[in-house]
């Protein structure tokens, strides 16, 4: 008798599990019917982070109309609140407060960019609620939101392809290409982004054979760095680095093409939208940067979620609307395997951040897993602007 | 070193057509008008908006770029400044009311995207953007290894030109009379018969026009058309040039604008870059507090 | 509005959900005190947020390399400012106006520019990261500081400081035919706006993870000149209420969305129009005069 039990329990154990772990789809041990899950995102919707902001809502806003039409989550609705924080340090950390003590909501996403990110995250792991980067990819955000104190801070999280990947294969993948021997750098140091991406370089080229002639160091704010390309052109080098983001990049690919010089321009994440593409025109042809998605790319999800966000907002998404979208398929699938019991706010919080750590599944971005350190692990794209306010693809570099 | 004389040159222009404007108001009317940045960006923001989204031709625009500017200062008077007037307001509140103005016109641009309600003014959001390639006239030549730009080499003659019709307008004419009667002493100017309110809000047009052409002139040669350009790249410099030059003093804006701009490039050649505007306003403030009126300022009269 | 509904209706929530907001505002409200001095003073300094970097980075750089406690490092930090204060607020004395105002932009930008951005240990254009800070709990510190700073300005502006003071921004020269000691006065009044400046500046880095050198410029000393405008410098508590105004001013209303900007540019020209003494202005103070304005005694002119 007893052994019927032991086995029909461990039977049922055994079925249970394996209907956990099937990829979430459905499992019947959890029914949130009639419930919510209520996200806060913290974006820059006005400021200089707007030229990011918006489309990471838009990807985000995309895929919770597309979850809750198909039934919501086991049944629950997705509610997403987002919120301004108009580029500003400290009204970022005011609204992340009233997100999670006001609003009590789940989980946060964001902030946009990373000198806001340095303020919120230390915040939301304080207060012990996950939260999910859509866009900061600079260092020092995850595991050690609170450096230099080397704790790792569990609540954080980024489905933002951090610089420390996408320059090296960049760099590597041109080295591989052409052989550069020289190359002088141009950073905004005033810039946590761009000073991140030099340092980065910096610690790159030596691997590659690539000597650094110099590092022009200017502020993200002049009117004209016209002597700053000029100081660069005159030292003649295979390549020229550029770490900024906004119209910085545009400006000195056009000012070093007028000069006369030739090279190769090699960038970070600042590459990667249409607009600085276009801002660039002719001089940026042939510019080259990593990115952590590709309006082209194979993957399953892709054409889907493409054709999706054109039809609902008339243009093409971007890299920060994939990773936005992304980051609410991440969430609702952590939040499916949660358990969550709606009534106990920070136990909901604790479970869902679990979850999260054991994600592994398709994005437009493709197959998307946290690391150890919860920083993203995907396939890297080489693309070049085409000099029409587009690009081409390079290389595809899958994650190791 | 010859390619960075020119861009000393070049910018050093952008500074003195920007800072004349900031002067012709504050030599007549007493106030730091802080809607100047927001209205140097808008020339440039129409001129683009009007060529890439309305089709327009790019002298066009340039024009129609230039009349948005001076509509705008007519806006400064009647809104910020001529009600403060007949409230009989410090003149610090006039400060304000022009913070505001600027707020609202630089906000107005960052929120215009397709389909909001600015989608007409402009649809980049926060970006920055450029005339594309083919749409003004910008020749390049490459003479003894100096790199000379079309349209960054127009801006000097273009400067000049305006700097001397200005003077002219000022020294000889009926209108420049009344113009410097009203900043020398408004209450004899009315007794004498001049129109003071009319030729304030005369002021704020010439001085917003110059504005809006300068900011045309910095984005269509610079490649940087943003609702932050006004902000970021002169607002702070056009009040140090003001002071180098002499408030009030038109040619001293004018030469304070060069001197700023090549003690800018300057500080990127020999001390290296960051030091760069450091420089600038370490200048100024010794400025002030040795010669308080400047190189050509006026003698300060009651203000010991 | 919801923002104001939840004030009304859960108070204790409103509270416990708002402290990084509520902590921000008293800490502008100190910063407004700053200013209220030196305006109450006659001096239209725009230097606090130079001396709110150096208290700021002082009192973050002792935490980094020295692990003192926090009330030595503020305290440090705010002396500090104090005494830059006093070697930049001799050589201005004799300034006035507008040209004392240009001065403090170029101290704060060349200082910003200048020093911050270039010294290595202050980390350069990137800033300091400050691990030991308290968001949450730096509240309590910071409304009693605020308390205690409203309390002390308004005996000082009841005792023989204020009424110097006031006669100083009223008439200069008067103040010192009656045998005023008017650099004296106005050096004690830059001073001590620096010091609380400086103390608002290493409260703010208590409260924030990261001390941005971006922070401490032109953009913020407006903010700052805007609270003490609208809010009203004829008494202690009008700067504040300015302070309160505006910086809840994008939560009250949220519902503007994209827009909110622009709402609040049209607010704010609005307010400074229609009271253009301040919010809880108590009519005329008039420490920048142009030359031509009335006196208080002179009859109702016909000039606007």
């Amino acid at each position: 008798m007893r052994r019927v039990r032991l086995v029909s329990v461990l039977v049922t154990a055994i079925i249970a599990a394996a209907c956990g772990s099937a990829g979430g789809g459905g499992s019947s041990g959890n029914s949130y019917a009639g419930k919510t899950i209520k996200l806060g995102a913290v974006l820059s919707i006005t400021g200089a982070g707007g030229v990011y902001g918006p489309q990471s809502r838009d990807g985000m806003m995309l895929a919770v109309d597309e979850i809750n039409k198909a039934g919501g989550v086991n049944g629950a609705q997705i509610s997403l609140t987002v919120k301004d924080d108009a580029s500003d340090k400290a009204q970022s950390a005011q609204v992340a407060q009233t997100l999670i003590q006001q609003d009590q909501d789940l989980a946060l996403l964001g902030p946009t960019l990373s000198n806001s990110a340095v303020a919120v995250h230390p915040l939301a792991e304080s207060l012990k609620i996950p939260i999910l980067a859509v866009s900061t990819t600079g260092i020092h955000i995850v595991p050690d939101c609170n450096y230099p104190n080397a704790t790792p801070c569990r609540f954080v999280f980024r489905d933002s392809l951090g610089e420390q990947t996408a320059i090296p294969d960049n760099i590597q993948s041109y080295a591989a290409d052409a052989h550069p021997s020289t190359g002088v750098l141009l950073v905004a140091q005033d810039d946590k982004f761009s000073s991140d991406g030099g340092k980065i370089v910096q610690d790159t080229v030596g691997q590659y054979n690539i000597n650094l002639l110099k590092v022009i160091k200017f502020n993200k704010a002049e009117a004209d760095l016209s002597p700053y390309v000029t100081q660069a052109v005159q030292l003649k080098p295979d390549v020229i680095f550029i770490t900024s983001l906004g119209g910085i990049p545009a400006k000195i690919m056009t000012e070093a093409r007028r000069q006369g010089w030739q090279g190769q321009f090699l960038g970070g994440n600042g590459f990667n939208t249409a607009t600085v593409s276009k801002q660039a025109g002719a001089a940026g042809k042939g510019a080259r940067s990593a990115s952590a998605w590709y309006i082209g790319n194979s993957f399953p999800s892709n054409s889907d979620f493409v054709t999706a966000y054109k039809a609902a907002y008339s243009k093409d998404p971007d890299q920060f609307a994939a990773q936005g979208y992304t980051a609410i398929k991440v969430l609702v699938d952590a939040a499916k395997r949660a358990n969550l019991t709606f009534s106990d706010l920070p136990g909901d919080r604790e479970k869902l951040r679990a979850a999260m750590e054991t994600v592994n599944i398709q994005t437009p971005l493709g197959p998307f897993q946290f690391t150890s350190t919860h920083d993203v692990k995907q396939t890297v794209w080489v693309i070049a602007m085409d000099g029409q306010g587009g690009f081409t693809l390079v290389h595809e570099i899958k994650a190791s | 070193m010859g390619q960075q004389i020119l861009n000393a040159i070049f910018i050093g222009s952008i500074y003195a057509l920007f800072a004349v404007g900031y002067t012709l108001v504050f030599g007549v009317l007493d106030i730091l008008n802080l809607a100047h940045s927001a209205v140097f960006m808008l020339g440039a923001a129409v001129t683009y908006t009007l060529v890439v989204n309305h089709g327009q031709s790019f002298w066009l625009a340039c024009a129609l770029a230039i009349v948005v500017a001076a509509l705008m200062g007519l806006v400064i008077e009647y809104v910020c400044l001529r009600p403060l007037r007949r409230r009989r307001a410090p003149p610090i509140a006039a400060l304000v009311s022009t913070i505001g103005l600027a707020l609202i016109i630089v906000a107005a641009i960052e929120q215009g995207r397709p389909g909001t309600l600015f989608a007409w003014l402009w649809v980049d959001g926060a970006n920055s953007v450029s005339l594309p390639g083919g749409s003004f006239p910008n020749p390049t030549w490459n003479v003894a290894g100096l790199t000379l730009e079309g349209s960054k080499l127009a801006v000097i003659p273009i400067s000049i030109a305006l700097m001397l019709l200005l003077g002219y307008v000022m020294r000889f004419t009926q209108v420049g009379r009344g113009l410097r009667a009203v900043a020398e002493n408004p209450r004899a100017a009315r007794l004498m018969g001049i129109d003071v309110d009319r030729m304030i809000a005369l002021t704020l047009v010439i001085s917003s026009a110059l504005g809006g052409l300068a900011g045309i002139l910095f984005g269509v040669a610079l490649g940087d058309i943003s609702p932050y350009i006004g902000r970021d790249s002169v607002e702070v410099r056009g009040l140090a040039v003001i002071v180098l030059g002499g408030m009030g003093s038109i040619p001293g804006a004018v030469l304070g604008g060069y001197l700023l701009g090549f003690i800018e490039v300057l500080a990127v050649v020999v001390l290296g870059s960051n030091v760069r505007a450091g420089v600038a306003f370490a200048a100024l403030f010794l400025m002030l507090v040795l010669r308080p009126q400047g190189f050509f300022g006026a003698q300060l009269r009651e203000r010991l | 509005m919801d923002f104001l509904i939840q004030l009304v209706t859960d108070p204790l929530g409103f509270w416990s959900s708002h402290t990084l907001l509520i902590s921000q505002i008293a800490i502008n409200s100190i910063l407004a005190s700053s200013m209220f001095v030196v305006l109450y003073s006659g001096q239209l300094s725009l230097a606090a947020p130079g001396f709110m970097a150096i208290g700021a980075y002082t009192a973050v750089l002792m935490d980094i390399y020295l692990h003192t406690p926090l009330a030595l490092n503020i305290a440090t930090g705010t002396v500090l400012a104090g005494i830059v204060g006093i070697v930049v607020g001799l050589p201005v004395l004799r300034l006035r106006g507008v040209f004392l105002a240009i001065a403090t932009i170029g101290f704060i930008e060349a200082l910003s520019l200048g020093v911050i951005l270039n010294l290595p240990i202050t980390g350069e254009g990137l800033g300091l990261k400050n691990a030991n800070a308290d968001p949450l709990g730096g509240i309590n510190l910071v409304l009693v500081s605020l308390v205690v700073i409203v309390f002390l300005l308004w005996r000082l502006t009841k005792g023989r400081l204020g009424y110097a003071w006031t006669a100083i921004r009223q008439d200069e020269l008067a103040a010192l035919s009656q045998g005023i000691d008017v650099p004296r006065y106005k050096l004690i009044a830059f001073v001590l706006s620096a010091v609380l400046a400086g103390y608002a500046g290493g409260l703010e880095s208590h409260l924030n993870f990261f001390v941005d050198p971006n922070e401490y410029g032109v953009p913020r000393t407006v903010q700052v000149l805007t609270f003490a405008v609208l809010g009203g410098s004829g008494n202690v508590v009008g700067p504040v209420v300015g302070a309160l105004f505006i910086t809840t001013l994008p939560y009250v209303f949220q519902q503007a969305g994209d827009y909110i900007g622009i709402v609040s540019g049209v607010i704010l020209i609005a307010v400074i129009i229609f009271r253009p003494q301040g919010i809880v202005g108590r009519g005329g103070f008039a420490f920048v005069r142009p030359r031509w304005w009335p006196t208080a005694r002179a009859s109702a002119p016909s000039t606007g």
